[in-house]
């Protein structure tokens, strides 16, 4: 039993890199679906918030999208585009990091990865809507200064920073830890220092 | 007062004797909740306040241009004298490594600090002893940067040989590399030097 247990971390490190090929994989193979769901469920969003609705969300290719404005003229429409697919490659290290849990049931991995990706989906969704928002109002020119003021600026800019590097980045981490940090804690060794 | 604090004392009896027996108030179950969940939940908070902190301070202006850009100019210094040994004829100027056939510019999210953050979060924000959490710090960072070397020379070679699979390598290949790095290294030190966990608190 003592042996087992400090085998946890060695077989969680093990089978985190074991997993990441195969679901890098799939993750590759579903992405331009997803791109077309978040891009969808995203322009959605961005119209729930702007009266009249005048964004759209138009794919370039399979990775990449334009903002789109109806209410500017047709030469100067598309005013922003970004790569889709950078939004969500945490669901590879999510995948991995949730499938990788050792000495825990099919069923609870596999319920537990579901909630996480159900999180995961709705924050992708957020952050794009913040992509569209950020360009609105940092990346137009004297079009954004007049119609966003110092605080909605720095309230949007900081709001992309924040959810595009250190939130998308560690939110895999995070949704790991709310769901078996407990069980590592029981897992770790007694202290040392 | 006291007169009318005891009428008032008789009327509250009178109106708890009145009104039906309910359901319990839903407090004792948060306060059970976090009780159940106060390890976790205490790293989570402390974990994501001091991420939030950490990335609003390195997006000042003045905290970027005086500690992020000589830091990131350094990781640029240590990847070109990797790649020269490798054999490639770089040329360095602040943040750029450049050969005749590629140039790479390292920005913010190719230095490693995102990683370093996280890292330096999850060990601040999980129970253990001080000093510890500071040689897992030193450690942790320098791997972390060890890593982040690797990846820019890597990513270099990668732009100059397979240009084509540039853009995947950089942004969902080497990124996820680093941060999971970050993430396993910190599953390794806590598994070394963490506190046990806190005995289980008698059932109310």
């Amino acid at each position: 039993m003592a042996s087992g247990k400090a085998g946890w971390a060695p077989l969680f490190i093990r089978n985190a890199l074991l997993w990441l090929l195969p679901v890098a994989l799939l993750w590759a193979i579903a992405t331009p679906f997803y791109n077309r769901f978040l891009l969808g469920s995203a322009a959605t969003l961005v119209h729930l918030t702007e009266s009249p609705d005048v964004t759209d969300l138009p794919r370039k290719d399979d990775h990449f999208a334009y903002v789109s404005r109806r209410d500017f003229p047709p030469s100067r429409s598309l005013v922003h585009s970004f790569r889709v697919t950078d939004v969500h490659f945490h669901l590879v290290m999510l995948a991995a990091l949730f499938l990788a849990v050792p000495r825990v049931s099919w069923r609870r991995r596999l319920e537990n990865l579901g909630w996480a990706l159900l999180v995961t989906v709705f924050f992708d969704i957020l952050l794009i809507f913040f992509y569209v928002k950020f360009a609105y109002a940092t990346q137009l020119g004297a079009w954004s200064m007049a119609h966003y003021g110092a605080f909605a600026r720095n309230f949007w800019g900081l709001g992309k920073h924040l959810l595009d590097l250190p939130f998308k980045f560690s939110l895999p981490f995070v949704l790991w830890a709310g769901f078996y940090l407990g069980d590592f804690m029981e897992e770790v060794r007694p202290a040392r220092g | 007062m006291a007169g009318k604090k005891d009428k008032k004392d008789s009327k509250d009896k009178k109106d708890k004797r009145d009104v039906p027996r309910r359901t319990p108030a839903p407090a004792p179950e948060t306060a059970s909740f976090w009780r159940r969940n106060r390890r976790e939940l205490t790293f989570l908070i402390l974990f994501i306040v001091l991420l939030g902190a950490g990335f609003t301070l390195i997006s000042v202006n003045w905290v970027n241009d005086h500690a992020v850009e000589p830091f990131t100019a350094g990781v640029a210094r240590a990847s070109g004298a990797v790649l020269r040994l490798l054999g490639q004829d770089v040329t360095m100027q602040g943040t750029v490594i450049r050969t005749p056939r590629f140039a790479v510019n390292i920005r913010n999210g190719c230095n490693g600090v995102e990683a370093m953050l996280i890292f330096l979060a999850a060990v601040l924000a999980f129970p253990a002893s001080w000093r510890s959490r500071l040689a897992g710090l030193a450690l942790g960072i320098i791997a972390i940067q060890i890593i982040n070397v690797v990846r820019v020379a890597a990513l270099f070679l990668t732009g100059v040989y397979f240009p084509k699979i540039f853009d995947a390598s950089h942004t969902v290949i080497w990124q996820t590399i680093v941060i999971l790095f970050g993430v396993l290294l910190w599953v390794f030190w806590a598994n070394r030097f963490a506190a046990p966990p806190a005995p289980a608190e008698p059932a109310t």
